[in-house]
């Protein structure tokens, strides 16, 4: 490069390069071995297949993309030093959590945002609560995945809800809390119920008693598999729920 | 201009797992649409519309170009659509729009997709990869996640139960055992089910369980369409599009509540919201319903001249990954009145016997969810409902609806971020 136009002004990823070049020799998309395998085949309805023998070969893929959150990487350094952020159009007024930088409301025309530091505390607009999930969520399992809007904002960020499965409800207040590890995502914060609410008698989860009976009953196939697969015990993920609560 | 019809198609049955490679299953639906299609030569087609999903899924960029020479189609006109879920619908209304144009007469739409070639957890992670990746991907849910949030926003505030979403995953795969091509019949045979079998079904993502989700296929389909010039050489039985609308959404769900080109477009869904949840500043669709769905279809039907939906359509396909889906898209395709989906269920009105039968095919969770041949299924199987080919195509003449004469399909991405609807009539 003729002129350095771009300085590195932090460094927080140059020890876990190494790791992934290390990775990367392993041979993507080099094969490493095959099996053989037969098996229906042909177009035809059920009952009508024919059978053939077929060689199914193994080759992996797995790369470290760097990818730069642009803009909003106040945001995402926000996370980091512990501050939450949102943005605030000055024309509409719309303040957004996650942040845009330019206002999507049409009678602004792209107006640009600006950015105004959060409190931290939320609502619950709407959840799901995950009892199965890719790899890389396995151990968090079961988790709840509210959208939360934070306070004084018009949007809802999805972020994990750290609380017993069953004591989740659309409109439970929450608090904001960071972890102790940051890396500038949205898994650096989660929330935690307010202590003191019950759920309102209209719960869409508690309305029914049936349904906590039922969800209790699959839950116990989580905690069994978490234990067989992580040896985590359902007691530990128990203390976790408390600890966060504290 | 001329009108444009479906004139025939043909399908690689879809399954979790298939052997033969994406071009040889796209090329076995292909000889079952020219063993139906005698009179079609292959050299006479003038378009071909390709369409697959995922490009990660596979280890394979520009796929297309892998299927469309195999199939000896190459030097034609060609090239991929891509949009998610969205992706095979589009490509049938791609192909009505450049026939409709007056560019081509003929054209043959392609679509597949091979799902299993990694794990399952890393399938549901690769395809949230359609989802925002600096955002809603990275707290873990993914569609399972996302889908089930918004269908608890959509019973917290219109009241459905558990059991009806059991009612449809109930009604969907006693549809899809008289589907010889369904997948949900290939994994459990040809037994009916009930709702206490729903209830033993294991809970994925409250307040969905396995059976409210989407199958993971692979499979092939293909379909012929003509202009009014050419169809009936190729079909004793065309089946028109009468109407056809696309329509839009957020990218994030999430970002549904301050929604500001929704907001007071349909003022009266807003007016039906209760008064124990807080409003959002845009209250309809915010995160319960499915304004693309809204926007496509109120286009579709104005084209085809339809004002009271469930008395004019005979029955619907529609884009359902998760039960919830289904019975939101009842309200936004019109069917009924915001928050009114669950009555649809409950009168049985979308069931096989009802006034509107939806999903007679399985769906998306009982059929199967080859994401790029996905609508191209569902519209093959209209094309031999409104034939009135099932008993012939089947061998079981359970699923035909008898006279069936005008259908809906509807297809969509994402979260409802983009999604189409197209009326059909024999």
């Amino acid at each position: 490069m003729a002129e350095k136009k771009v300085e590195i002004v932090e460094d927080k990823i140059s020890d876990v390069l190494k790791e992934w070049e290390e990775y990367a020799r392993k041979g993507n998309w080099t094969v490493k071995g095959y099996r053989i395998v037969r098996a229906p085949a042909g177009p035809g309805k059920l009952g009508e297949e024919e059978k053939d023998e077929f060689m199914v070969v193994y080759r992996p893929h797995g790369v470290l993309y760097h990818h730069s959150l642009g803009k909003v990487s106040r945001f995402f350094r926000g996370l980091v030093e512990g501050k939450l952020y949102g943005t605030r159009c000055p024309k509409c007024e719309t303040v957004y959590c996650p942040p845009r930088v330019h206002c999507w409301n049409p009678d602004c025309r792209a107006a640009r945002a600006e950015w105004v530091e959060l409190p931290l505390r939320g609502k619950v607009h709407t959840f799901s609560i995950m009892l199965f999930s890719a790899d890389a969520f396995l151990e968090h399992l079961p988790f709840v995945l509210g959208y939360v809007q934070i306070e004084g904002t018009h949007t809802t960020l999805p972020i994990q809800v750290i609380t017993p499965p069953t004591e989740v409800w659309v409109g439970q207040e929450v608090e904001i809390r960071f972890r102790e590890e940051r890396k500038g995502e949205l898994m650096d914060i989660y929330a935690v119920p307010v202590p003191g609410q019950k759920p309102p008698e209209w719960s869409c989860l508690h309305r029914d008693p049936k349904n906590i009976k039922d969800l209790e009953r699959y839950l116990e196939d989580v905690y069994k598999f978490l234990e067989k697969r992580f040896g985590i015990k359902k007691e530990d993920i128990q203390k976790k729920w408390e600890a966060a609560a504290k | 201009m001329t009108r444009v019809a479906v004139v025939g198609g043909g399908l690689f049955r879809p399954d979790r797992v298939r052997y033969e490679v994406a071009e040889e299953g796209v090329a076995e639906a292909y000889r079952m649409l020219l063993e139906d299609t005698p009179e079609l030569d292959p050299r006479d087609i003038e378009f071909v519309q390709l369409t697959y999903f995922s490009d990660h899924l596979n280890q394979q960029l520009c796929m297309a170009w892998v299927i469309q020479d195999y199939i000896g189609l190459h030097r034609k006109p060609g090239y991929r659509v891509e949009a998610g879920g969205s992706t095979p619908l589009d490509a049938v209304i791609n192909a009505y729009y450049l026939i409709k144009s007056g560019y081509y007469d003929l054209i043959l739409v392609t679509g597949w997709e091979w799902m299993s070639e990694v794990d399952t957890a890393t399938t549901n992670e690769f395809i949230a990869a359609a989802s925002d990746t600096d955002w809603d991907f990275t707290v873990g849910g993914y569609y399972n996640g996302y889908y089930a949030a918004l269908e608890t926003r959509h019973m917290q505030l219109y009241g459905e139960t558990i059991e009806d979403l059991g009612r449809i995953a109930v009604k969907n795969r006693n549809n899809a055992v008289h589907n010889p091509y369904s997948q949900w019949r290939s994994e459990h045979g040809t037994g009916y089910v009930t709702l206490d079998d729903y209830f033993n079904d294991r809970i994925v993502a409250w307040p969905y369980r396995r059976w409210n989700c989407a199958l993971i296929s692979e499979g092939a389909c293909v379909l012929l369409l003509a202009s009014e010039k050419l169809a009936r050489k190729y079909s004793d039985s065309p089946m028109w599009i009468e109407g056809v609308g696309l329509g839009t959404d957020s990218m994030r769900p999430g970002d549904r509540t301050a929604n500001w080109v929704y907001k007071g477009v349909f003022p009266n869904d807003e007016k039906v919201y209760p008064d124990f949840v807080e409003k959002p500043l845009s209250p309809y669709p915010e995160m319960a319903n499915f304004g693309f769905a809204r926007e496509a279809s109120s286009q579709a039907y104005r084209q085809a001249g339809i004002e009271n939906p469930v008395k004019r359509l005979d029955l619907a396909e529609l884009f359902a990954p998760y039960d919830g889906v289904e019975l939101c898209l009842y309200e936004d395709l019109q069917f009924c009145g915001r928050g009114e989906g669950k009555n649809l269920v409950r009168e049985g009105v979308v069931m096989r016997d009802g006034e509107l039968p939806c999903q007679l095919s399985g769906g998306l969770t009982a059929f199967a969810h080859p994401v790029g041949a996905t609508s191209l299924l569902q519209t093959l199987f209209l094309y031999w409902e409104l034939g009135g080919m099932i008993p012939e195509k089947f061998g079981d003449k359970t699923l035909q609806v008898s006279g069936a004469e005008k259908a809906l399909i509807t297809g969509h991405g994402g979260t409802g971020c983009q999604g189409g609807v197209v009326i059909y009539s024999r």
